[in-house]
């Protein structure tokens, strides 16, 4: 992957449609390298598709799509740049919350006490279930261990779905806060959301559907 | 607020009426039709295999192997009883009448009939395979009925504990755990009895006027407890029968799409979250997959415990054809890798956490599969040693053979982990029996087909000569060219998914 390049996400006259309804008509979207883009919009308007397409989850009908410069890909070198969380994990049985963290960590080349694990797991108010299993956890603290483990890896950009989903007041200033910081650090940010304060105060540039399409 | 229940029979009749009034009209005549039209026409076929299990012509089992078939037999009965429930409703049911203000024992009523049928049938059947086994035939007819109704007095008595501990508290598990022993107990006398091959005994059955008294007394004692259950039936807590409703969804899921796969992800989901686990931190030596996989065998100890145990089983095949105990140590080899492909199982069913690892599937594979191929490798050299030293096999080092076996029991295991869900559009077989899909038989040779990498070792076994050191060798270069084709052919370096899109 280029990181260089000056785009992180560029996408031109993407056409998808599900059966006869068309969802996305000539949409075309840039998240510059080093910027973040938040789009809106009501609900079944296709911004989970857009994200699905952009993290090449699904194929578009028509289109054109480019990440740092190159087609969407299934390689080891796309997903060791890029962070979804479009589609929910299955956690791995019998594995605890706090070894999920390092088996990420651990995959991806780093350094376990120099990741600080720890601390990601006290910022998303997770210490006390570390030795849980994730499907024990309630459906906000697993969208916040999804977060955890989207954000302590190292990568170029985040392509994220609705994440102040399912979280509480709190946890939406916190996680806003980690996205820039993000963005601050140089990665790039694309994602969905309801909520406009929580897009704003991740620094993301706020963007309708509408005005995407064409 | 009232107290009064809503009265249950109607609305369980304007269910069944609305429900009928959506399908075509004689369908359930005809799939009751079709029902005994099947178990006429298997029957046919297998009623001689069905008298070998039963009734065989001359009894052949030891005072031992009858003794051991009972925990063997109904601690099955139990166990299986407590896994389902016993007590389970529909899910539509747990639903909508469980929360309704209706009596909850004519609620629960139907379904404790029917598993008590289940019970006293199963424990008849077992009751009559032990007796035809064991008892001469000059065992009378009134003998052998008595005989028969009190084990099929024992399987409701069982299923009456087993009831009792799904709403009881935690002695449920400690009597769980007595089974397993006991069931374990029963295997041993099996595998004892089947090398020290001891004599069929004639006598010690009591006639009829003793047996009618006893199983008289069995009756009174079950069915007042039986009573007694119904009237505490409605103390079954919620969750516990929320709980068995799930597993009797699943178990139709299991069956109606020929899935196995739902029910051994619910046990496995059940496992985990009655675990009490502490983080660990991992080693930095190990590959991090190689290290989650040791993880997982290790927080499973018992299953470890299973495993050994039944490494002995093989030796139960001492009087059959060799190829029959090849065969056997295959498909053990099979079941000990699979026992930690679990992880391979989640990244082949959802990829999300694949990606966020960021490995290729070449580097996932490669290291996914050493913990199921050293499994798979102690278990067959386990078993193959057992059989050497207890005189089934013929000279030779046979446990250095199941060593070498521990690379086609790994790739036979992933292999299976990989399998994705039954595609059931595949092309149906017309048999004059009926339509057969084809889908769940072809999914189900999936990963078994690997274990045709063991061939030198099933060839070995099965000629009965002393072990040639060759063989080992010969089945060592054979499952690891297999495991290394097999990493080659089904990855990439340049995929994470563990399927191609």
């Amino acid at each position: 992957m280029v990181d260089h390049h000056p785009a992180a996400v560029e996408v031109e006259d993407l056409h998808v449609s599900y059966g006869a309804t068309p969802v996305l008509t000539g949409v075309a979207l840039t998240v510059p390298a080093g910027g973040g883009v938040c789009v809106t919009g009501e609900n079944g308007i296709g911004k989970s598709t857009l994200l699905r397409c952009v993290s090449s989850l699904q194929q578009p009908d028509s289109g054109e799509i480019r990440v740092f410069g190159g087609a969407p890909g299934a390689t080891p070198e796309f997903w060791r740049a890029v962070v979804t969380t479009v589609e929910p994990p299955t956690w791995y049985p019998g594995l605890t919350v706090r070894e999920h963290v390092e088996l990420v960590c651990r995959a991806n080349g780093q350094d376990p006490e120099q990741a600080g694990i720890d601390e990601a797991l006290e910022r998303f108010g997770l210490t006390g279930h570390a030795d849980a299993i994730p499907p024990s956890l309630s459906s906000g603290q697993k969208q916040r261990l999804t977060l955890a483990v989207a954000l302590i890896r190292p990568s170029s950009l985040l392509i994220l779905d609705e994440p102040e989903q399912r979280l509480d007041p709190d946890g939406r200033k916190e996680v806003a806060a980690l996205l820039a910081d993000y963005v601050a650090g140089g990665g790039s940010l694309l994602m969905a959301s309801h909520d406009e304060e929580f897009a704003a105060a991740s620094g993301a540039e706020v963007t309708t559907m509408e005005s995407l399409s064409a | 607020m009232t107290s009064a229940t809503v009265p249950l029979a109607p609305v369980r009749r304007w269910i069944s009426r609305r429900q009928s009034a959506h399908r075509e009209r004689g369908a359930t005549a005809g799939n009751i039709y079709f029902a005994l039209l099947f178990v006429a026409v298997v029957g046919g076929m297998v009623h001689k295999q069905l008298a070998v299990v039963f009734w065989p012509t001359a009894p052949n089992a030891s005072r031992l192997a009858a003794a051991s078939l009972v925990p063997v037999l109904f601690g099955l009965l139990y166990l299986a009883l407590r896994r389902f429930g016993p007590l389970a409703l529909s899910r539509p049911a747990a639903s909508w009448l469980l929360p309704a203000p209706v009596s909850r024992r004519r609620l629960l009523l139907p379904s404790l009939r029917l598993t008590a049928i289940v019970a006293a049938i199963v424990g008849a059947l077992a009751g009559l395979a032990i007796v035809g086994h064991a008892a001469p035939r000059t065992l009378g007819g009134p003998q052998v009925c008595l005989l028969a109704t009190g084990a099929a007095l024992i399987g409701i008595a069982l299923l009456l504990v087993a009831l009792a501990a799904q709403a009881g508290g935690r002695w449920g598990d400690r009597v769980d755990a007595l089974v397993s022993l006991l069931l374990a107990a029963g295997l041993a006398g099996l595998i004892a009895d089947s090398t020290s091959g001891g004599d069929v005994p004639a006598i010690g059955w009591p006639p009829a006027p003793v047996l009618l008294p006893l199983v008289g007394t069995l009756a009174l004692a079950v069915g007042s407890l039986f009573a007694f259950s119904v009237r505490g039936l409605a103390r079954t807590p919620n969750e516990r029968i929320l709980e068995a409703a799930k597993t009797a969804g699943t178990l139709f899921d299991t069956a109606f799409g020929v899935e196995p796969s739902f029910l051994t992800d619910m046990i496995e989901r059940r496992y985990w979250a009655h675990r009490r686990l502490r983080s660990v931190r991992f080693p930095a030596r190990l590959p991090v997959l190689v290290t989650q996989d040791v993880l997982l065998v290790v927080r499973r100890r018992k299953r470890l415990l299973w495993l050994a145990l039944l490494a002995a089983l093989p030796v139960l095949l001492g009087h059959a054809p060799h190829w029959l105990i090849g065969v056997a140590v295959l498909i053990g080899a099979l079941l000990a890798a699979s026992t930690s492909a679990g992880n391979v199982k989640t990244d082949a069913g959802n990829p999300v956490l694949l990606r966020l690892l960021g490995l290729s599937s070449r580097r996932a594979i490669s290291q996914r599969l050493w913990v199921p191929g050293v499994l798979a490798a102690l278990w067959s050299a386990l078993a193959l040693g057992l059989l050497t030293a207890l005189g089934e096999l013929p000279a030779g080092q046979w446990w250095a053979l199941g060593l070498a076996v521990g690379p086609v029991g790994a790739v036979a295991a992933v292999r299976r982990a990989r399998v994705g869900f039954v595609r059931n559009e595949l092309l149906p077989l017309d048999t004059p029996m009926g339509t057969v899909s084809t889908g769940p038989l072809v999914n189900a040779a999936i990963g078994p087909d690997a274990l045709l990498l063991g061939l030198p070792a099933l060839v070995e076994i099965a000629q009965g000569h002393p072990l040639s050191w060759n063989t080992v060798l010969i089945q060592a270069v054979v499952g690891g060219i297999g495991a290394r084709a097999y990493i080659t052919g089904t990855t990439s370096n340049e995929r994470v998914e563990l399927s191609a899109r």
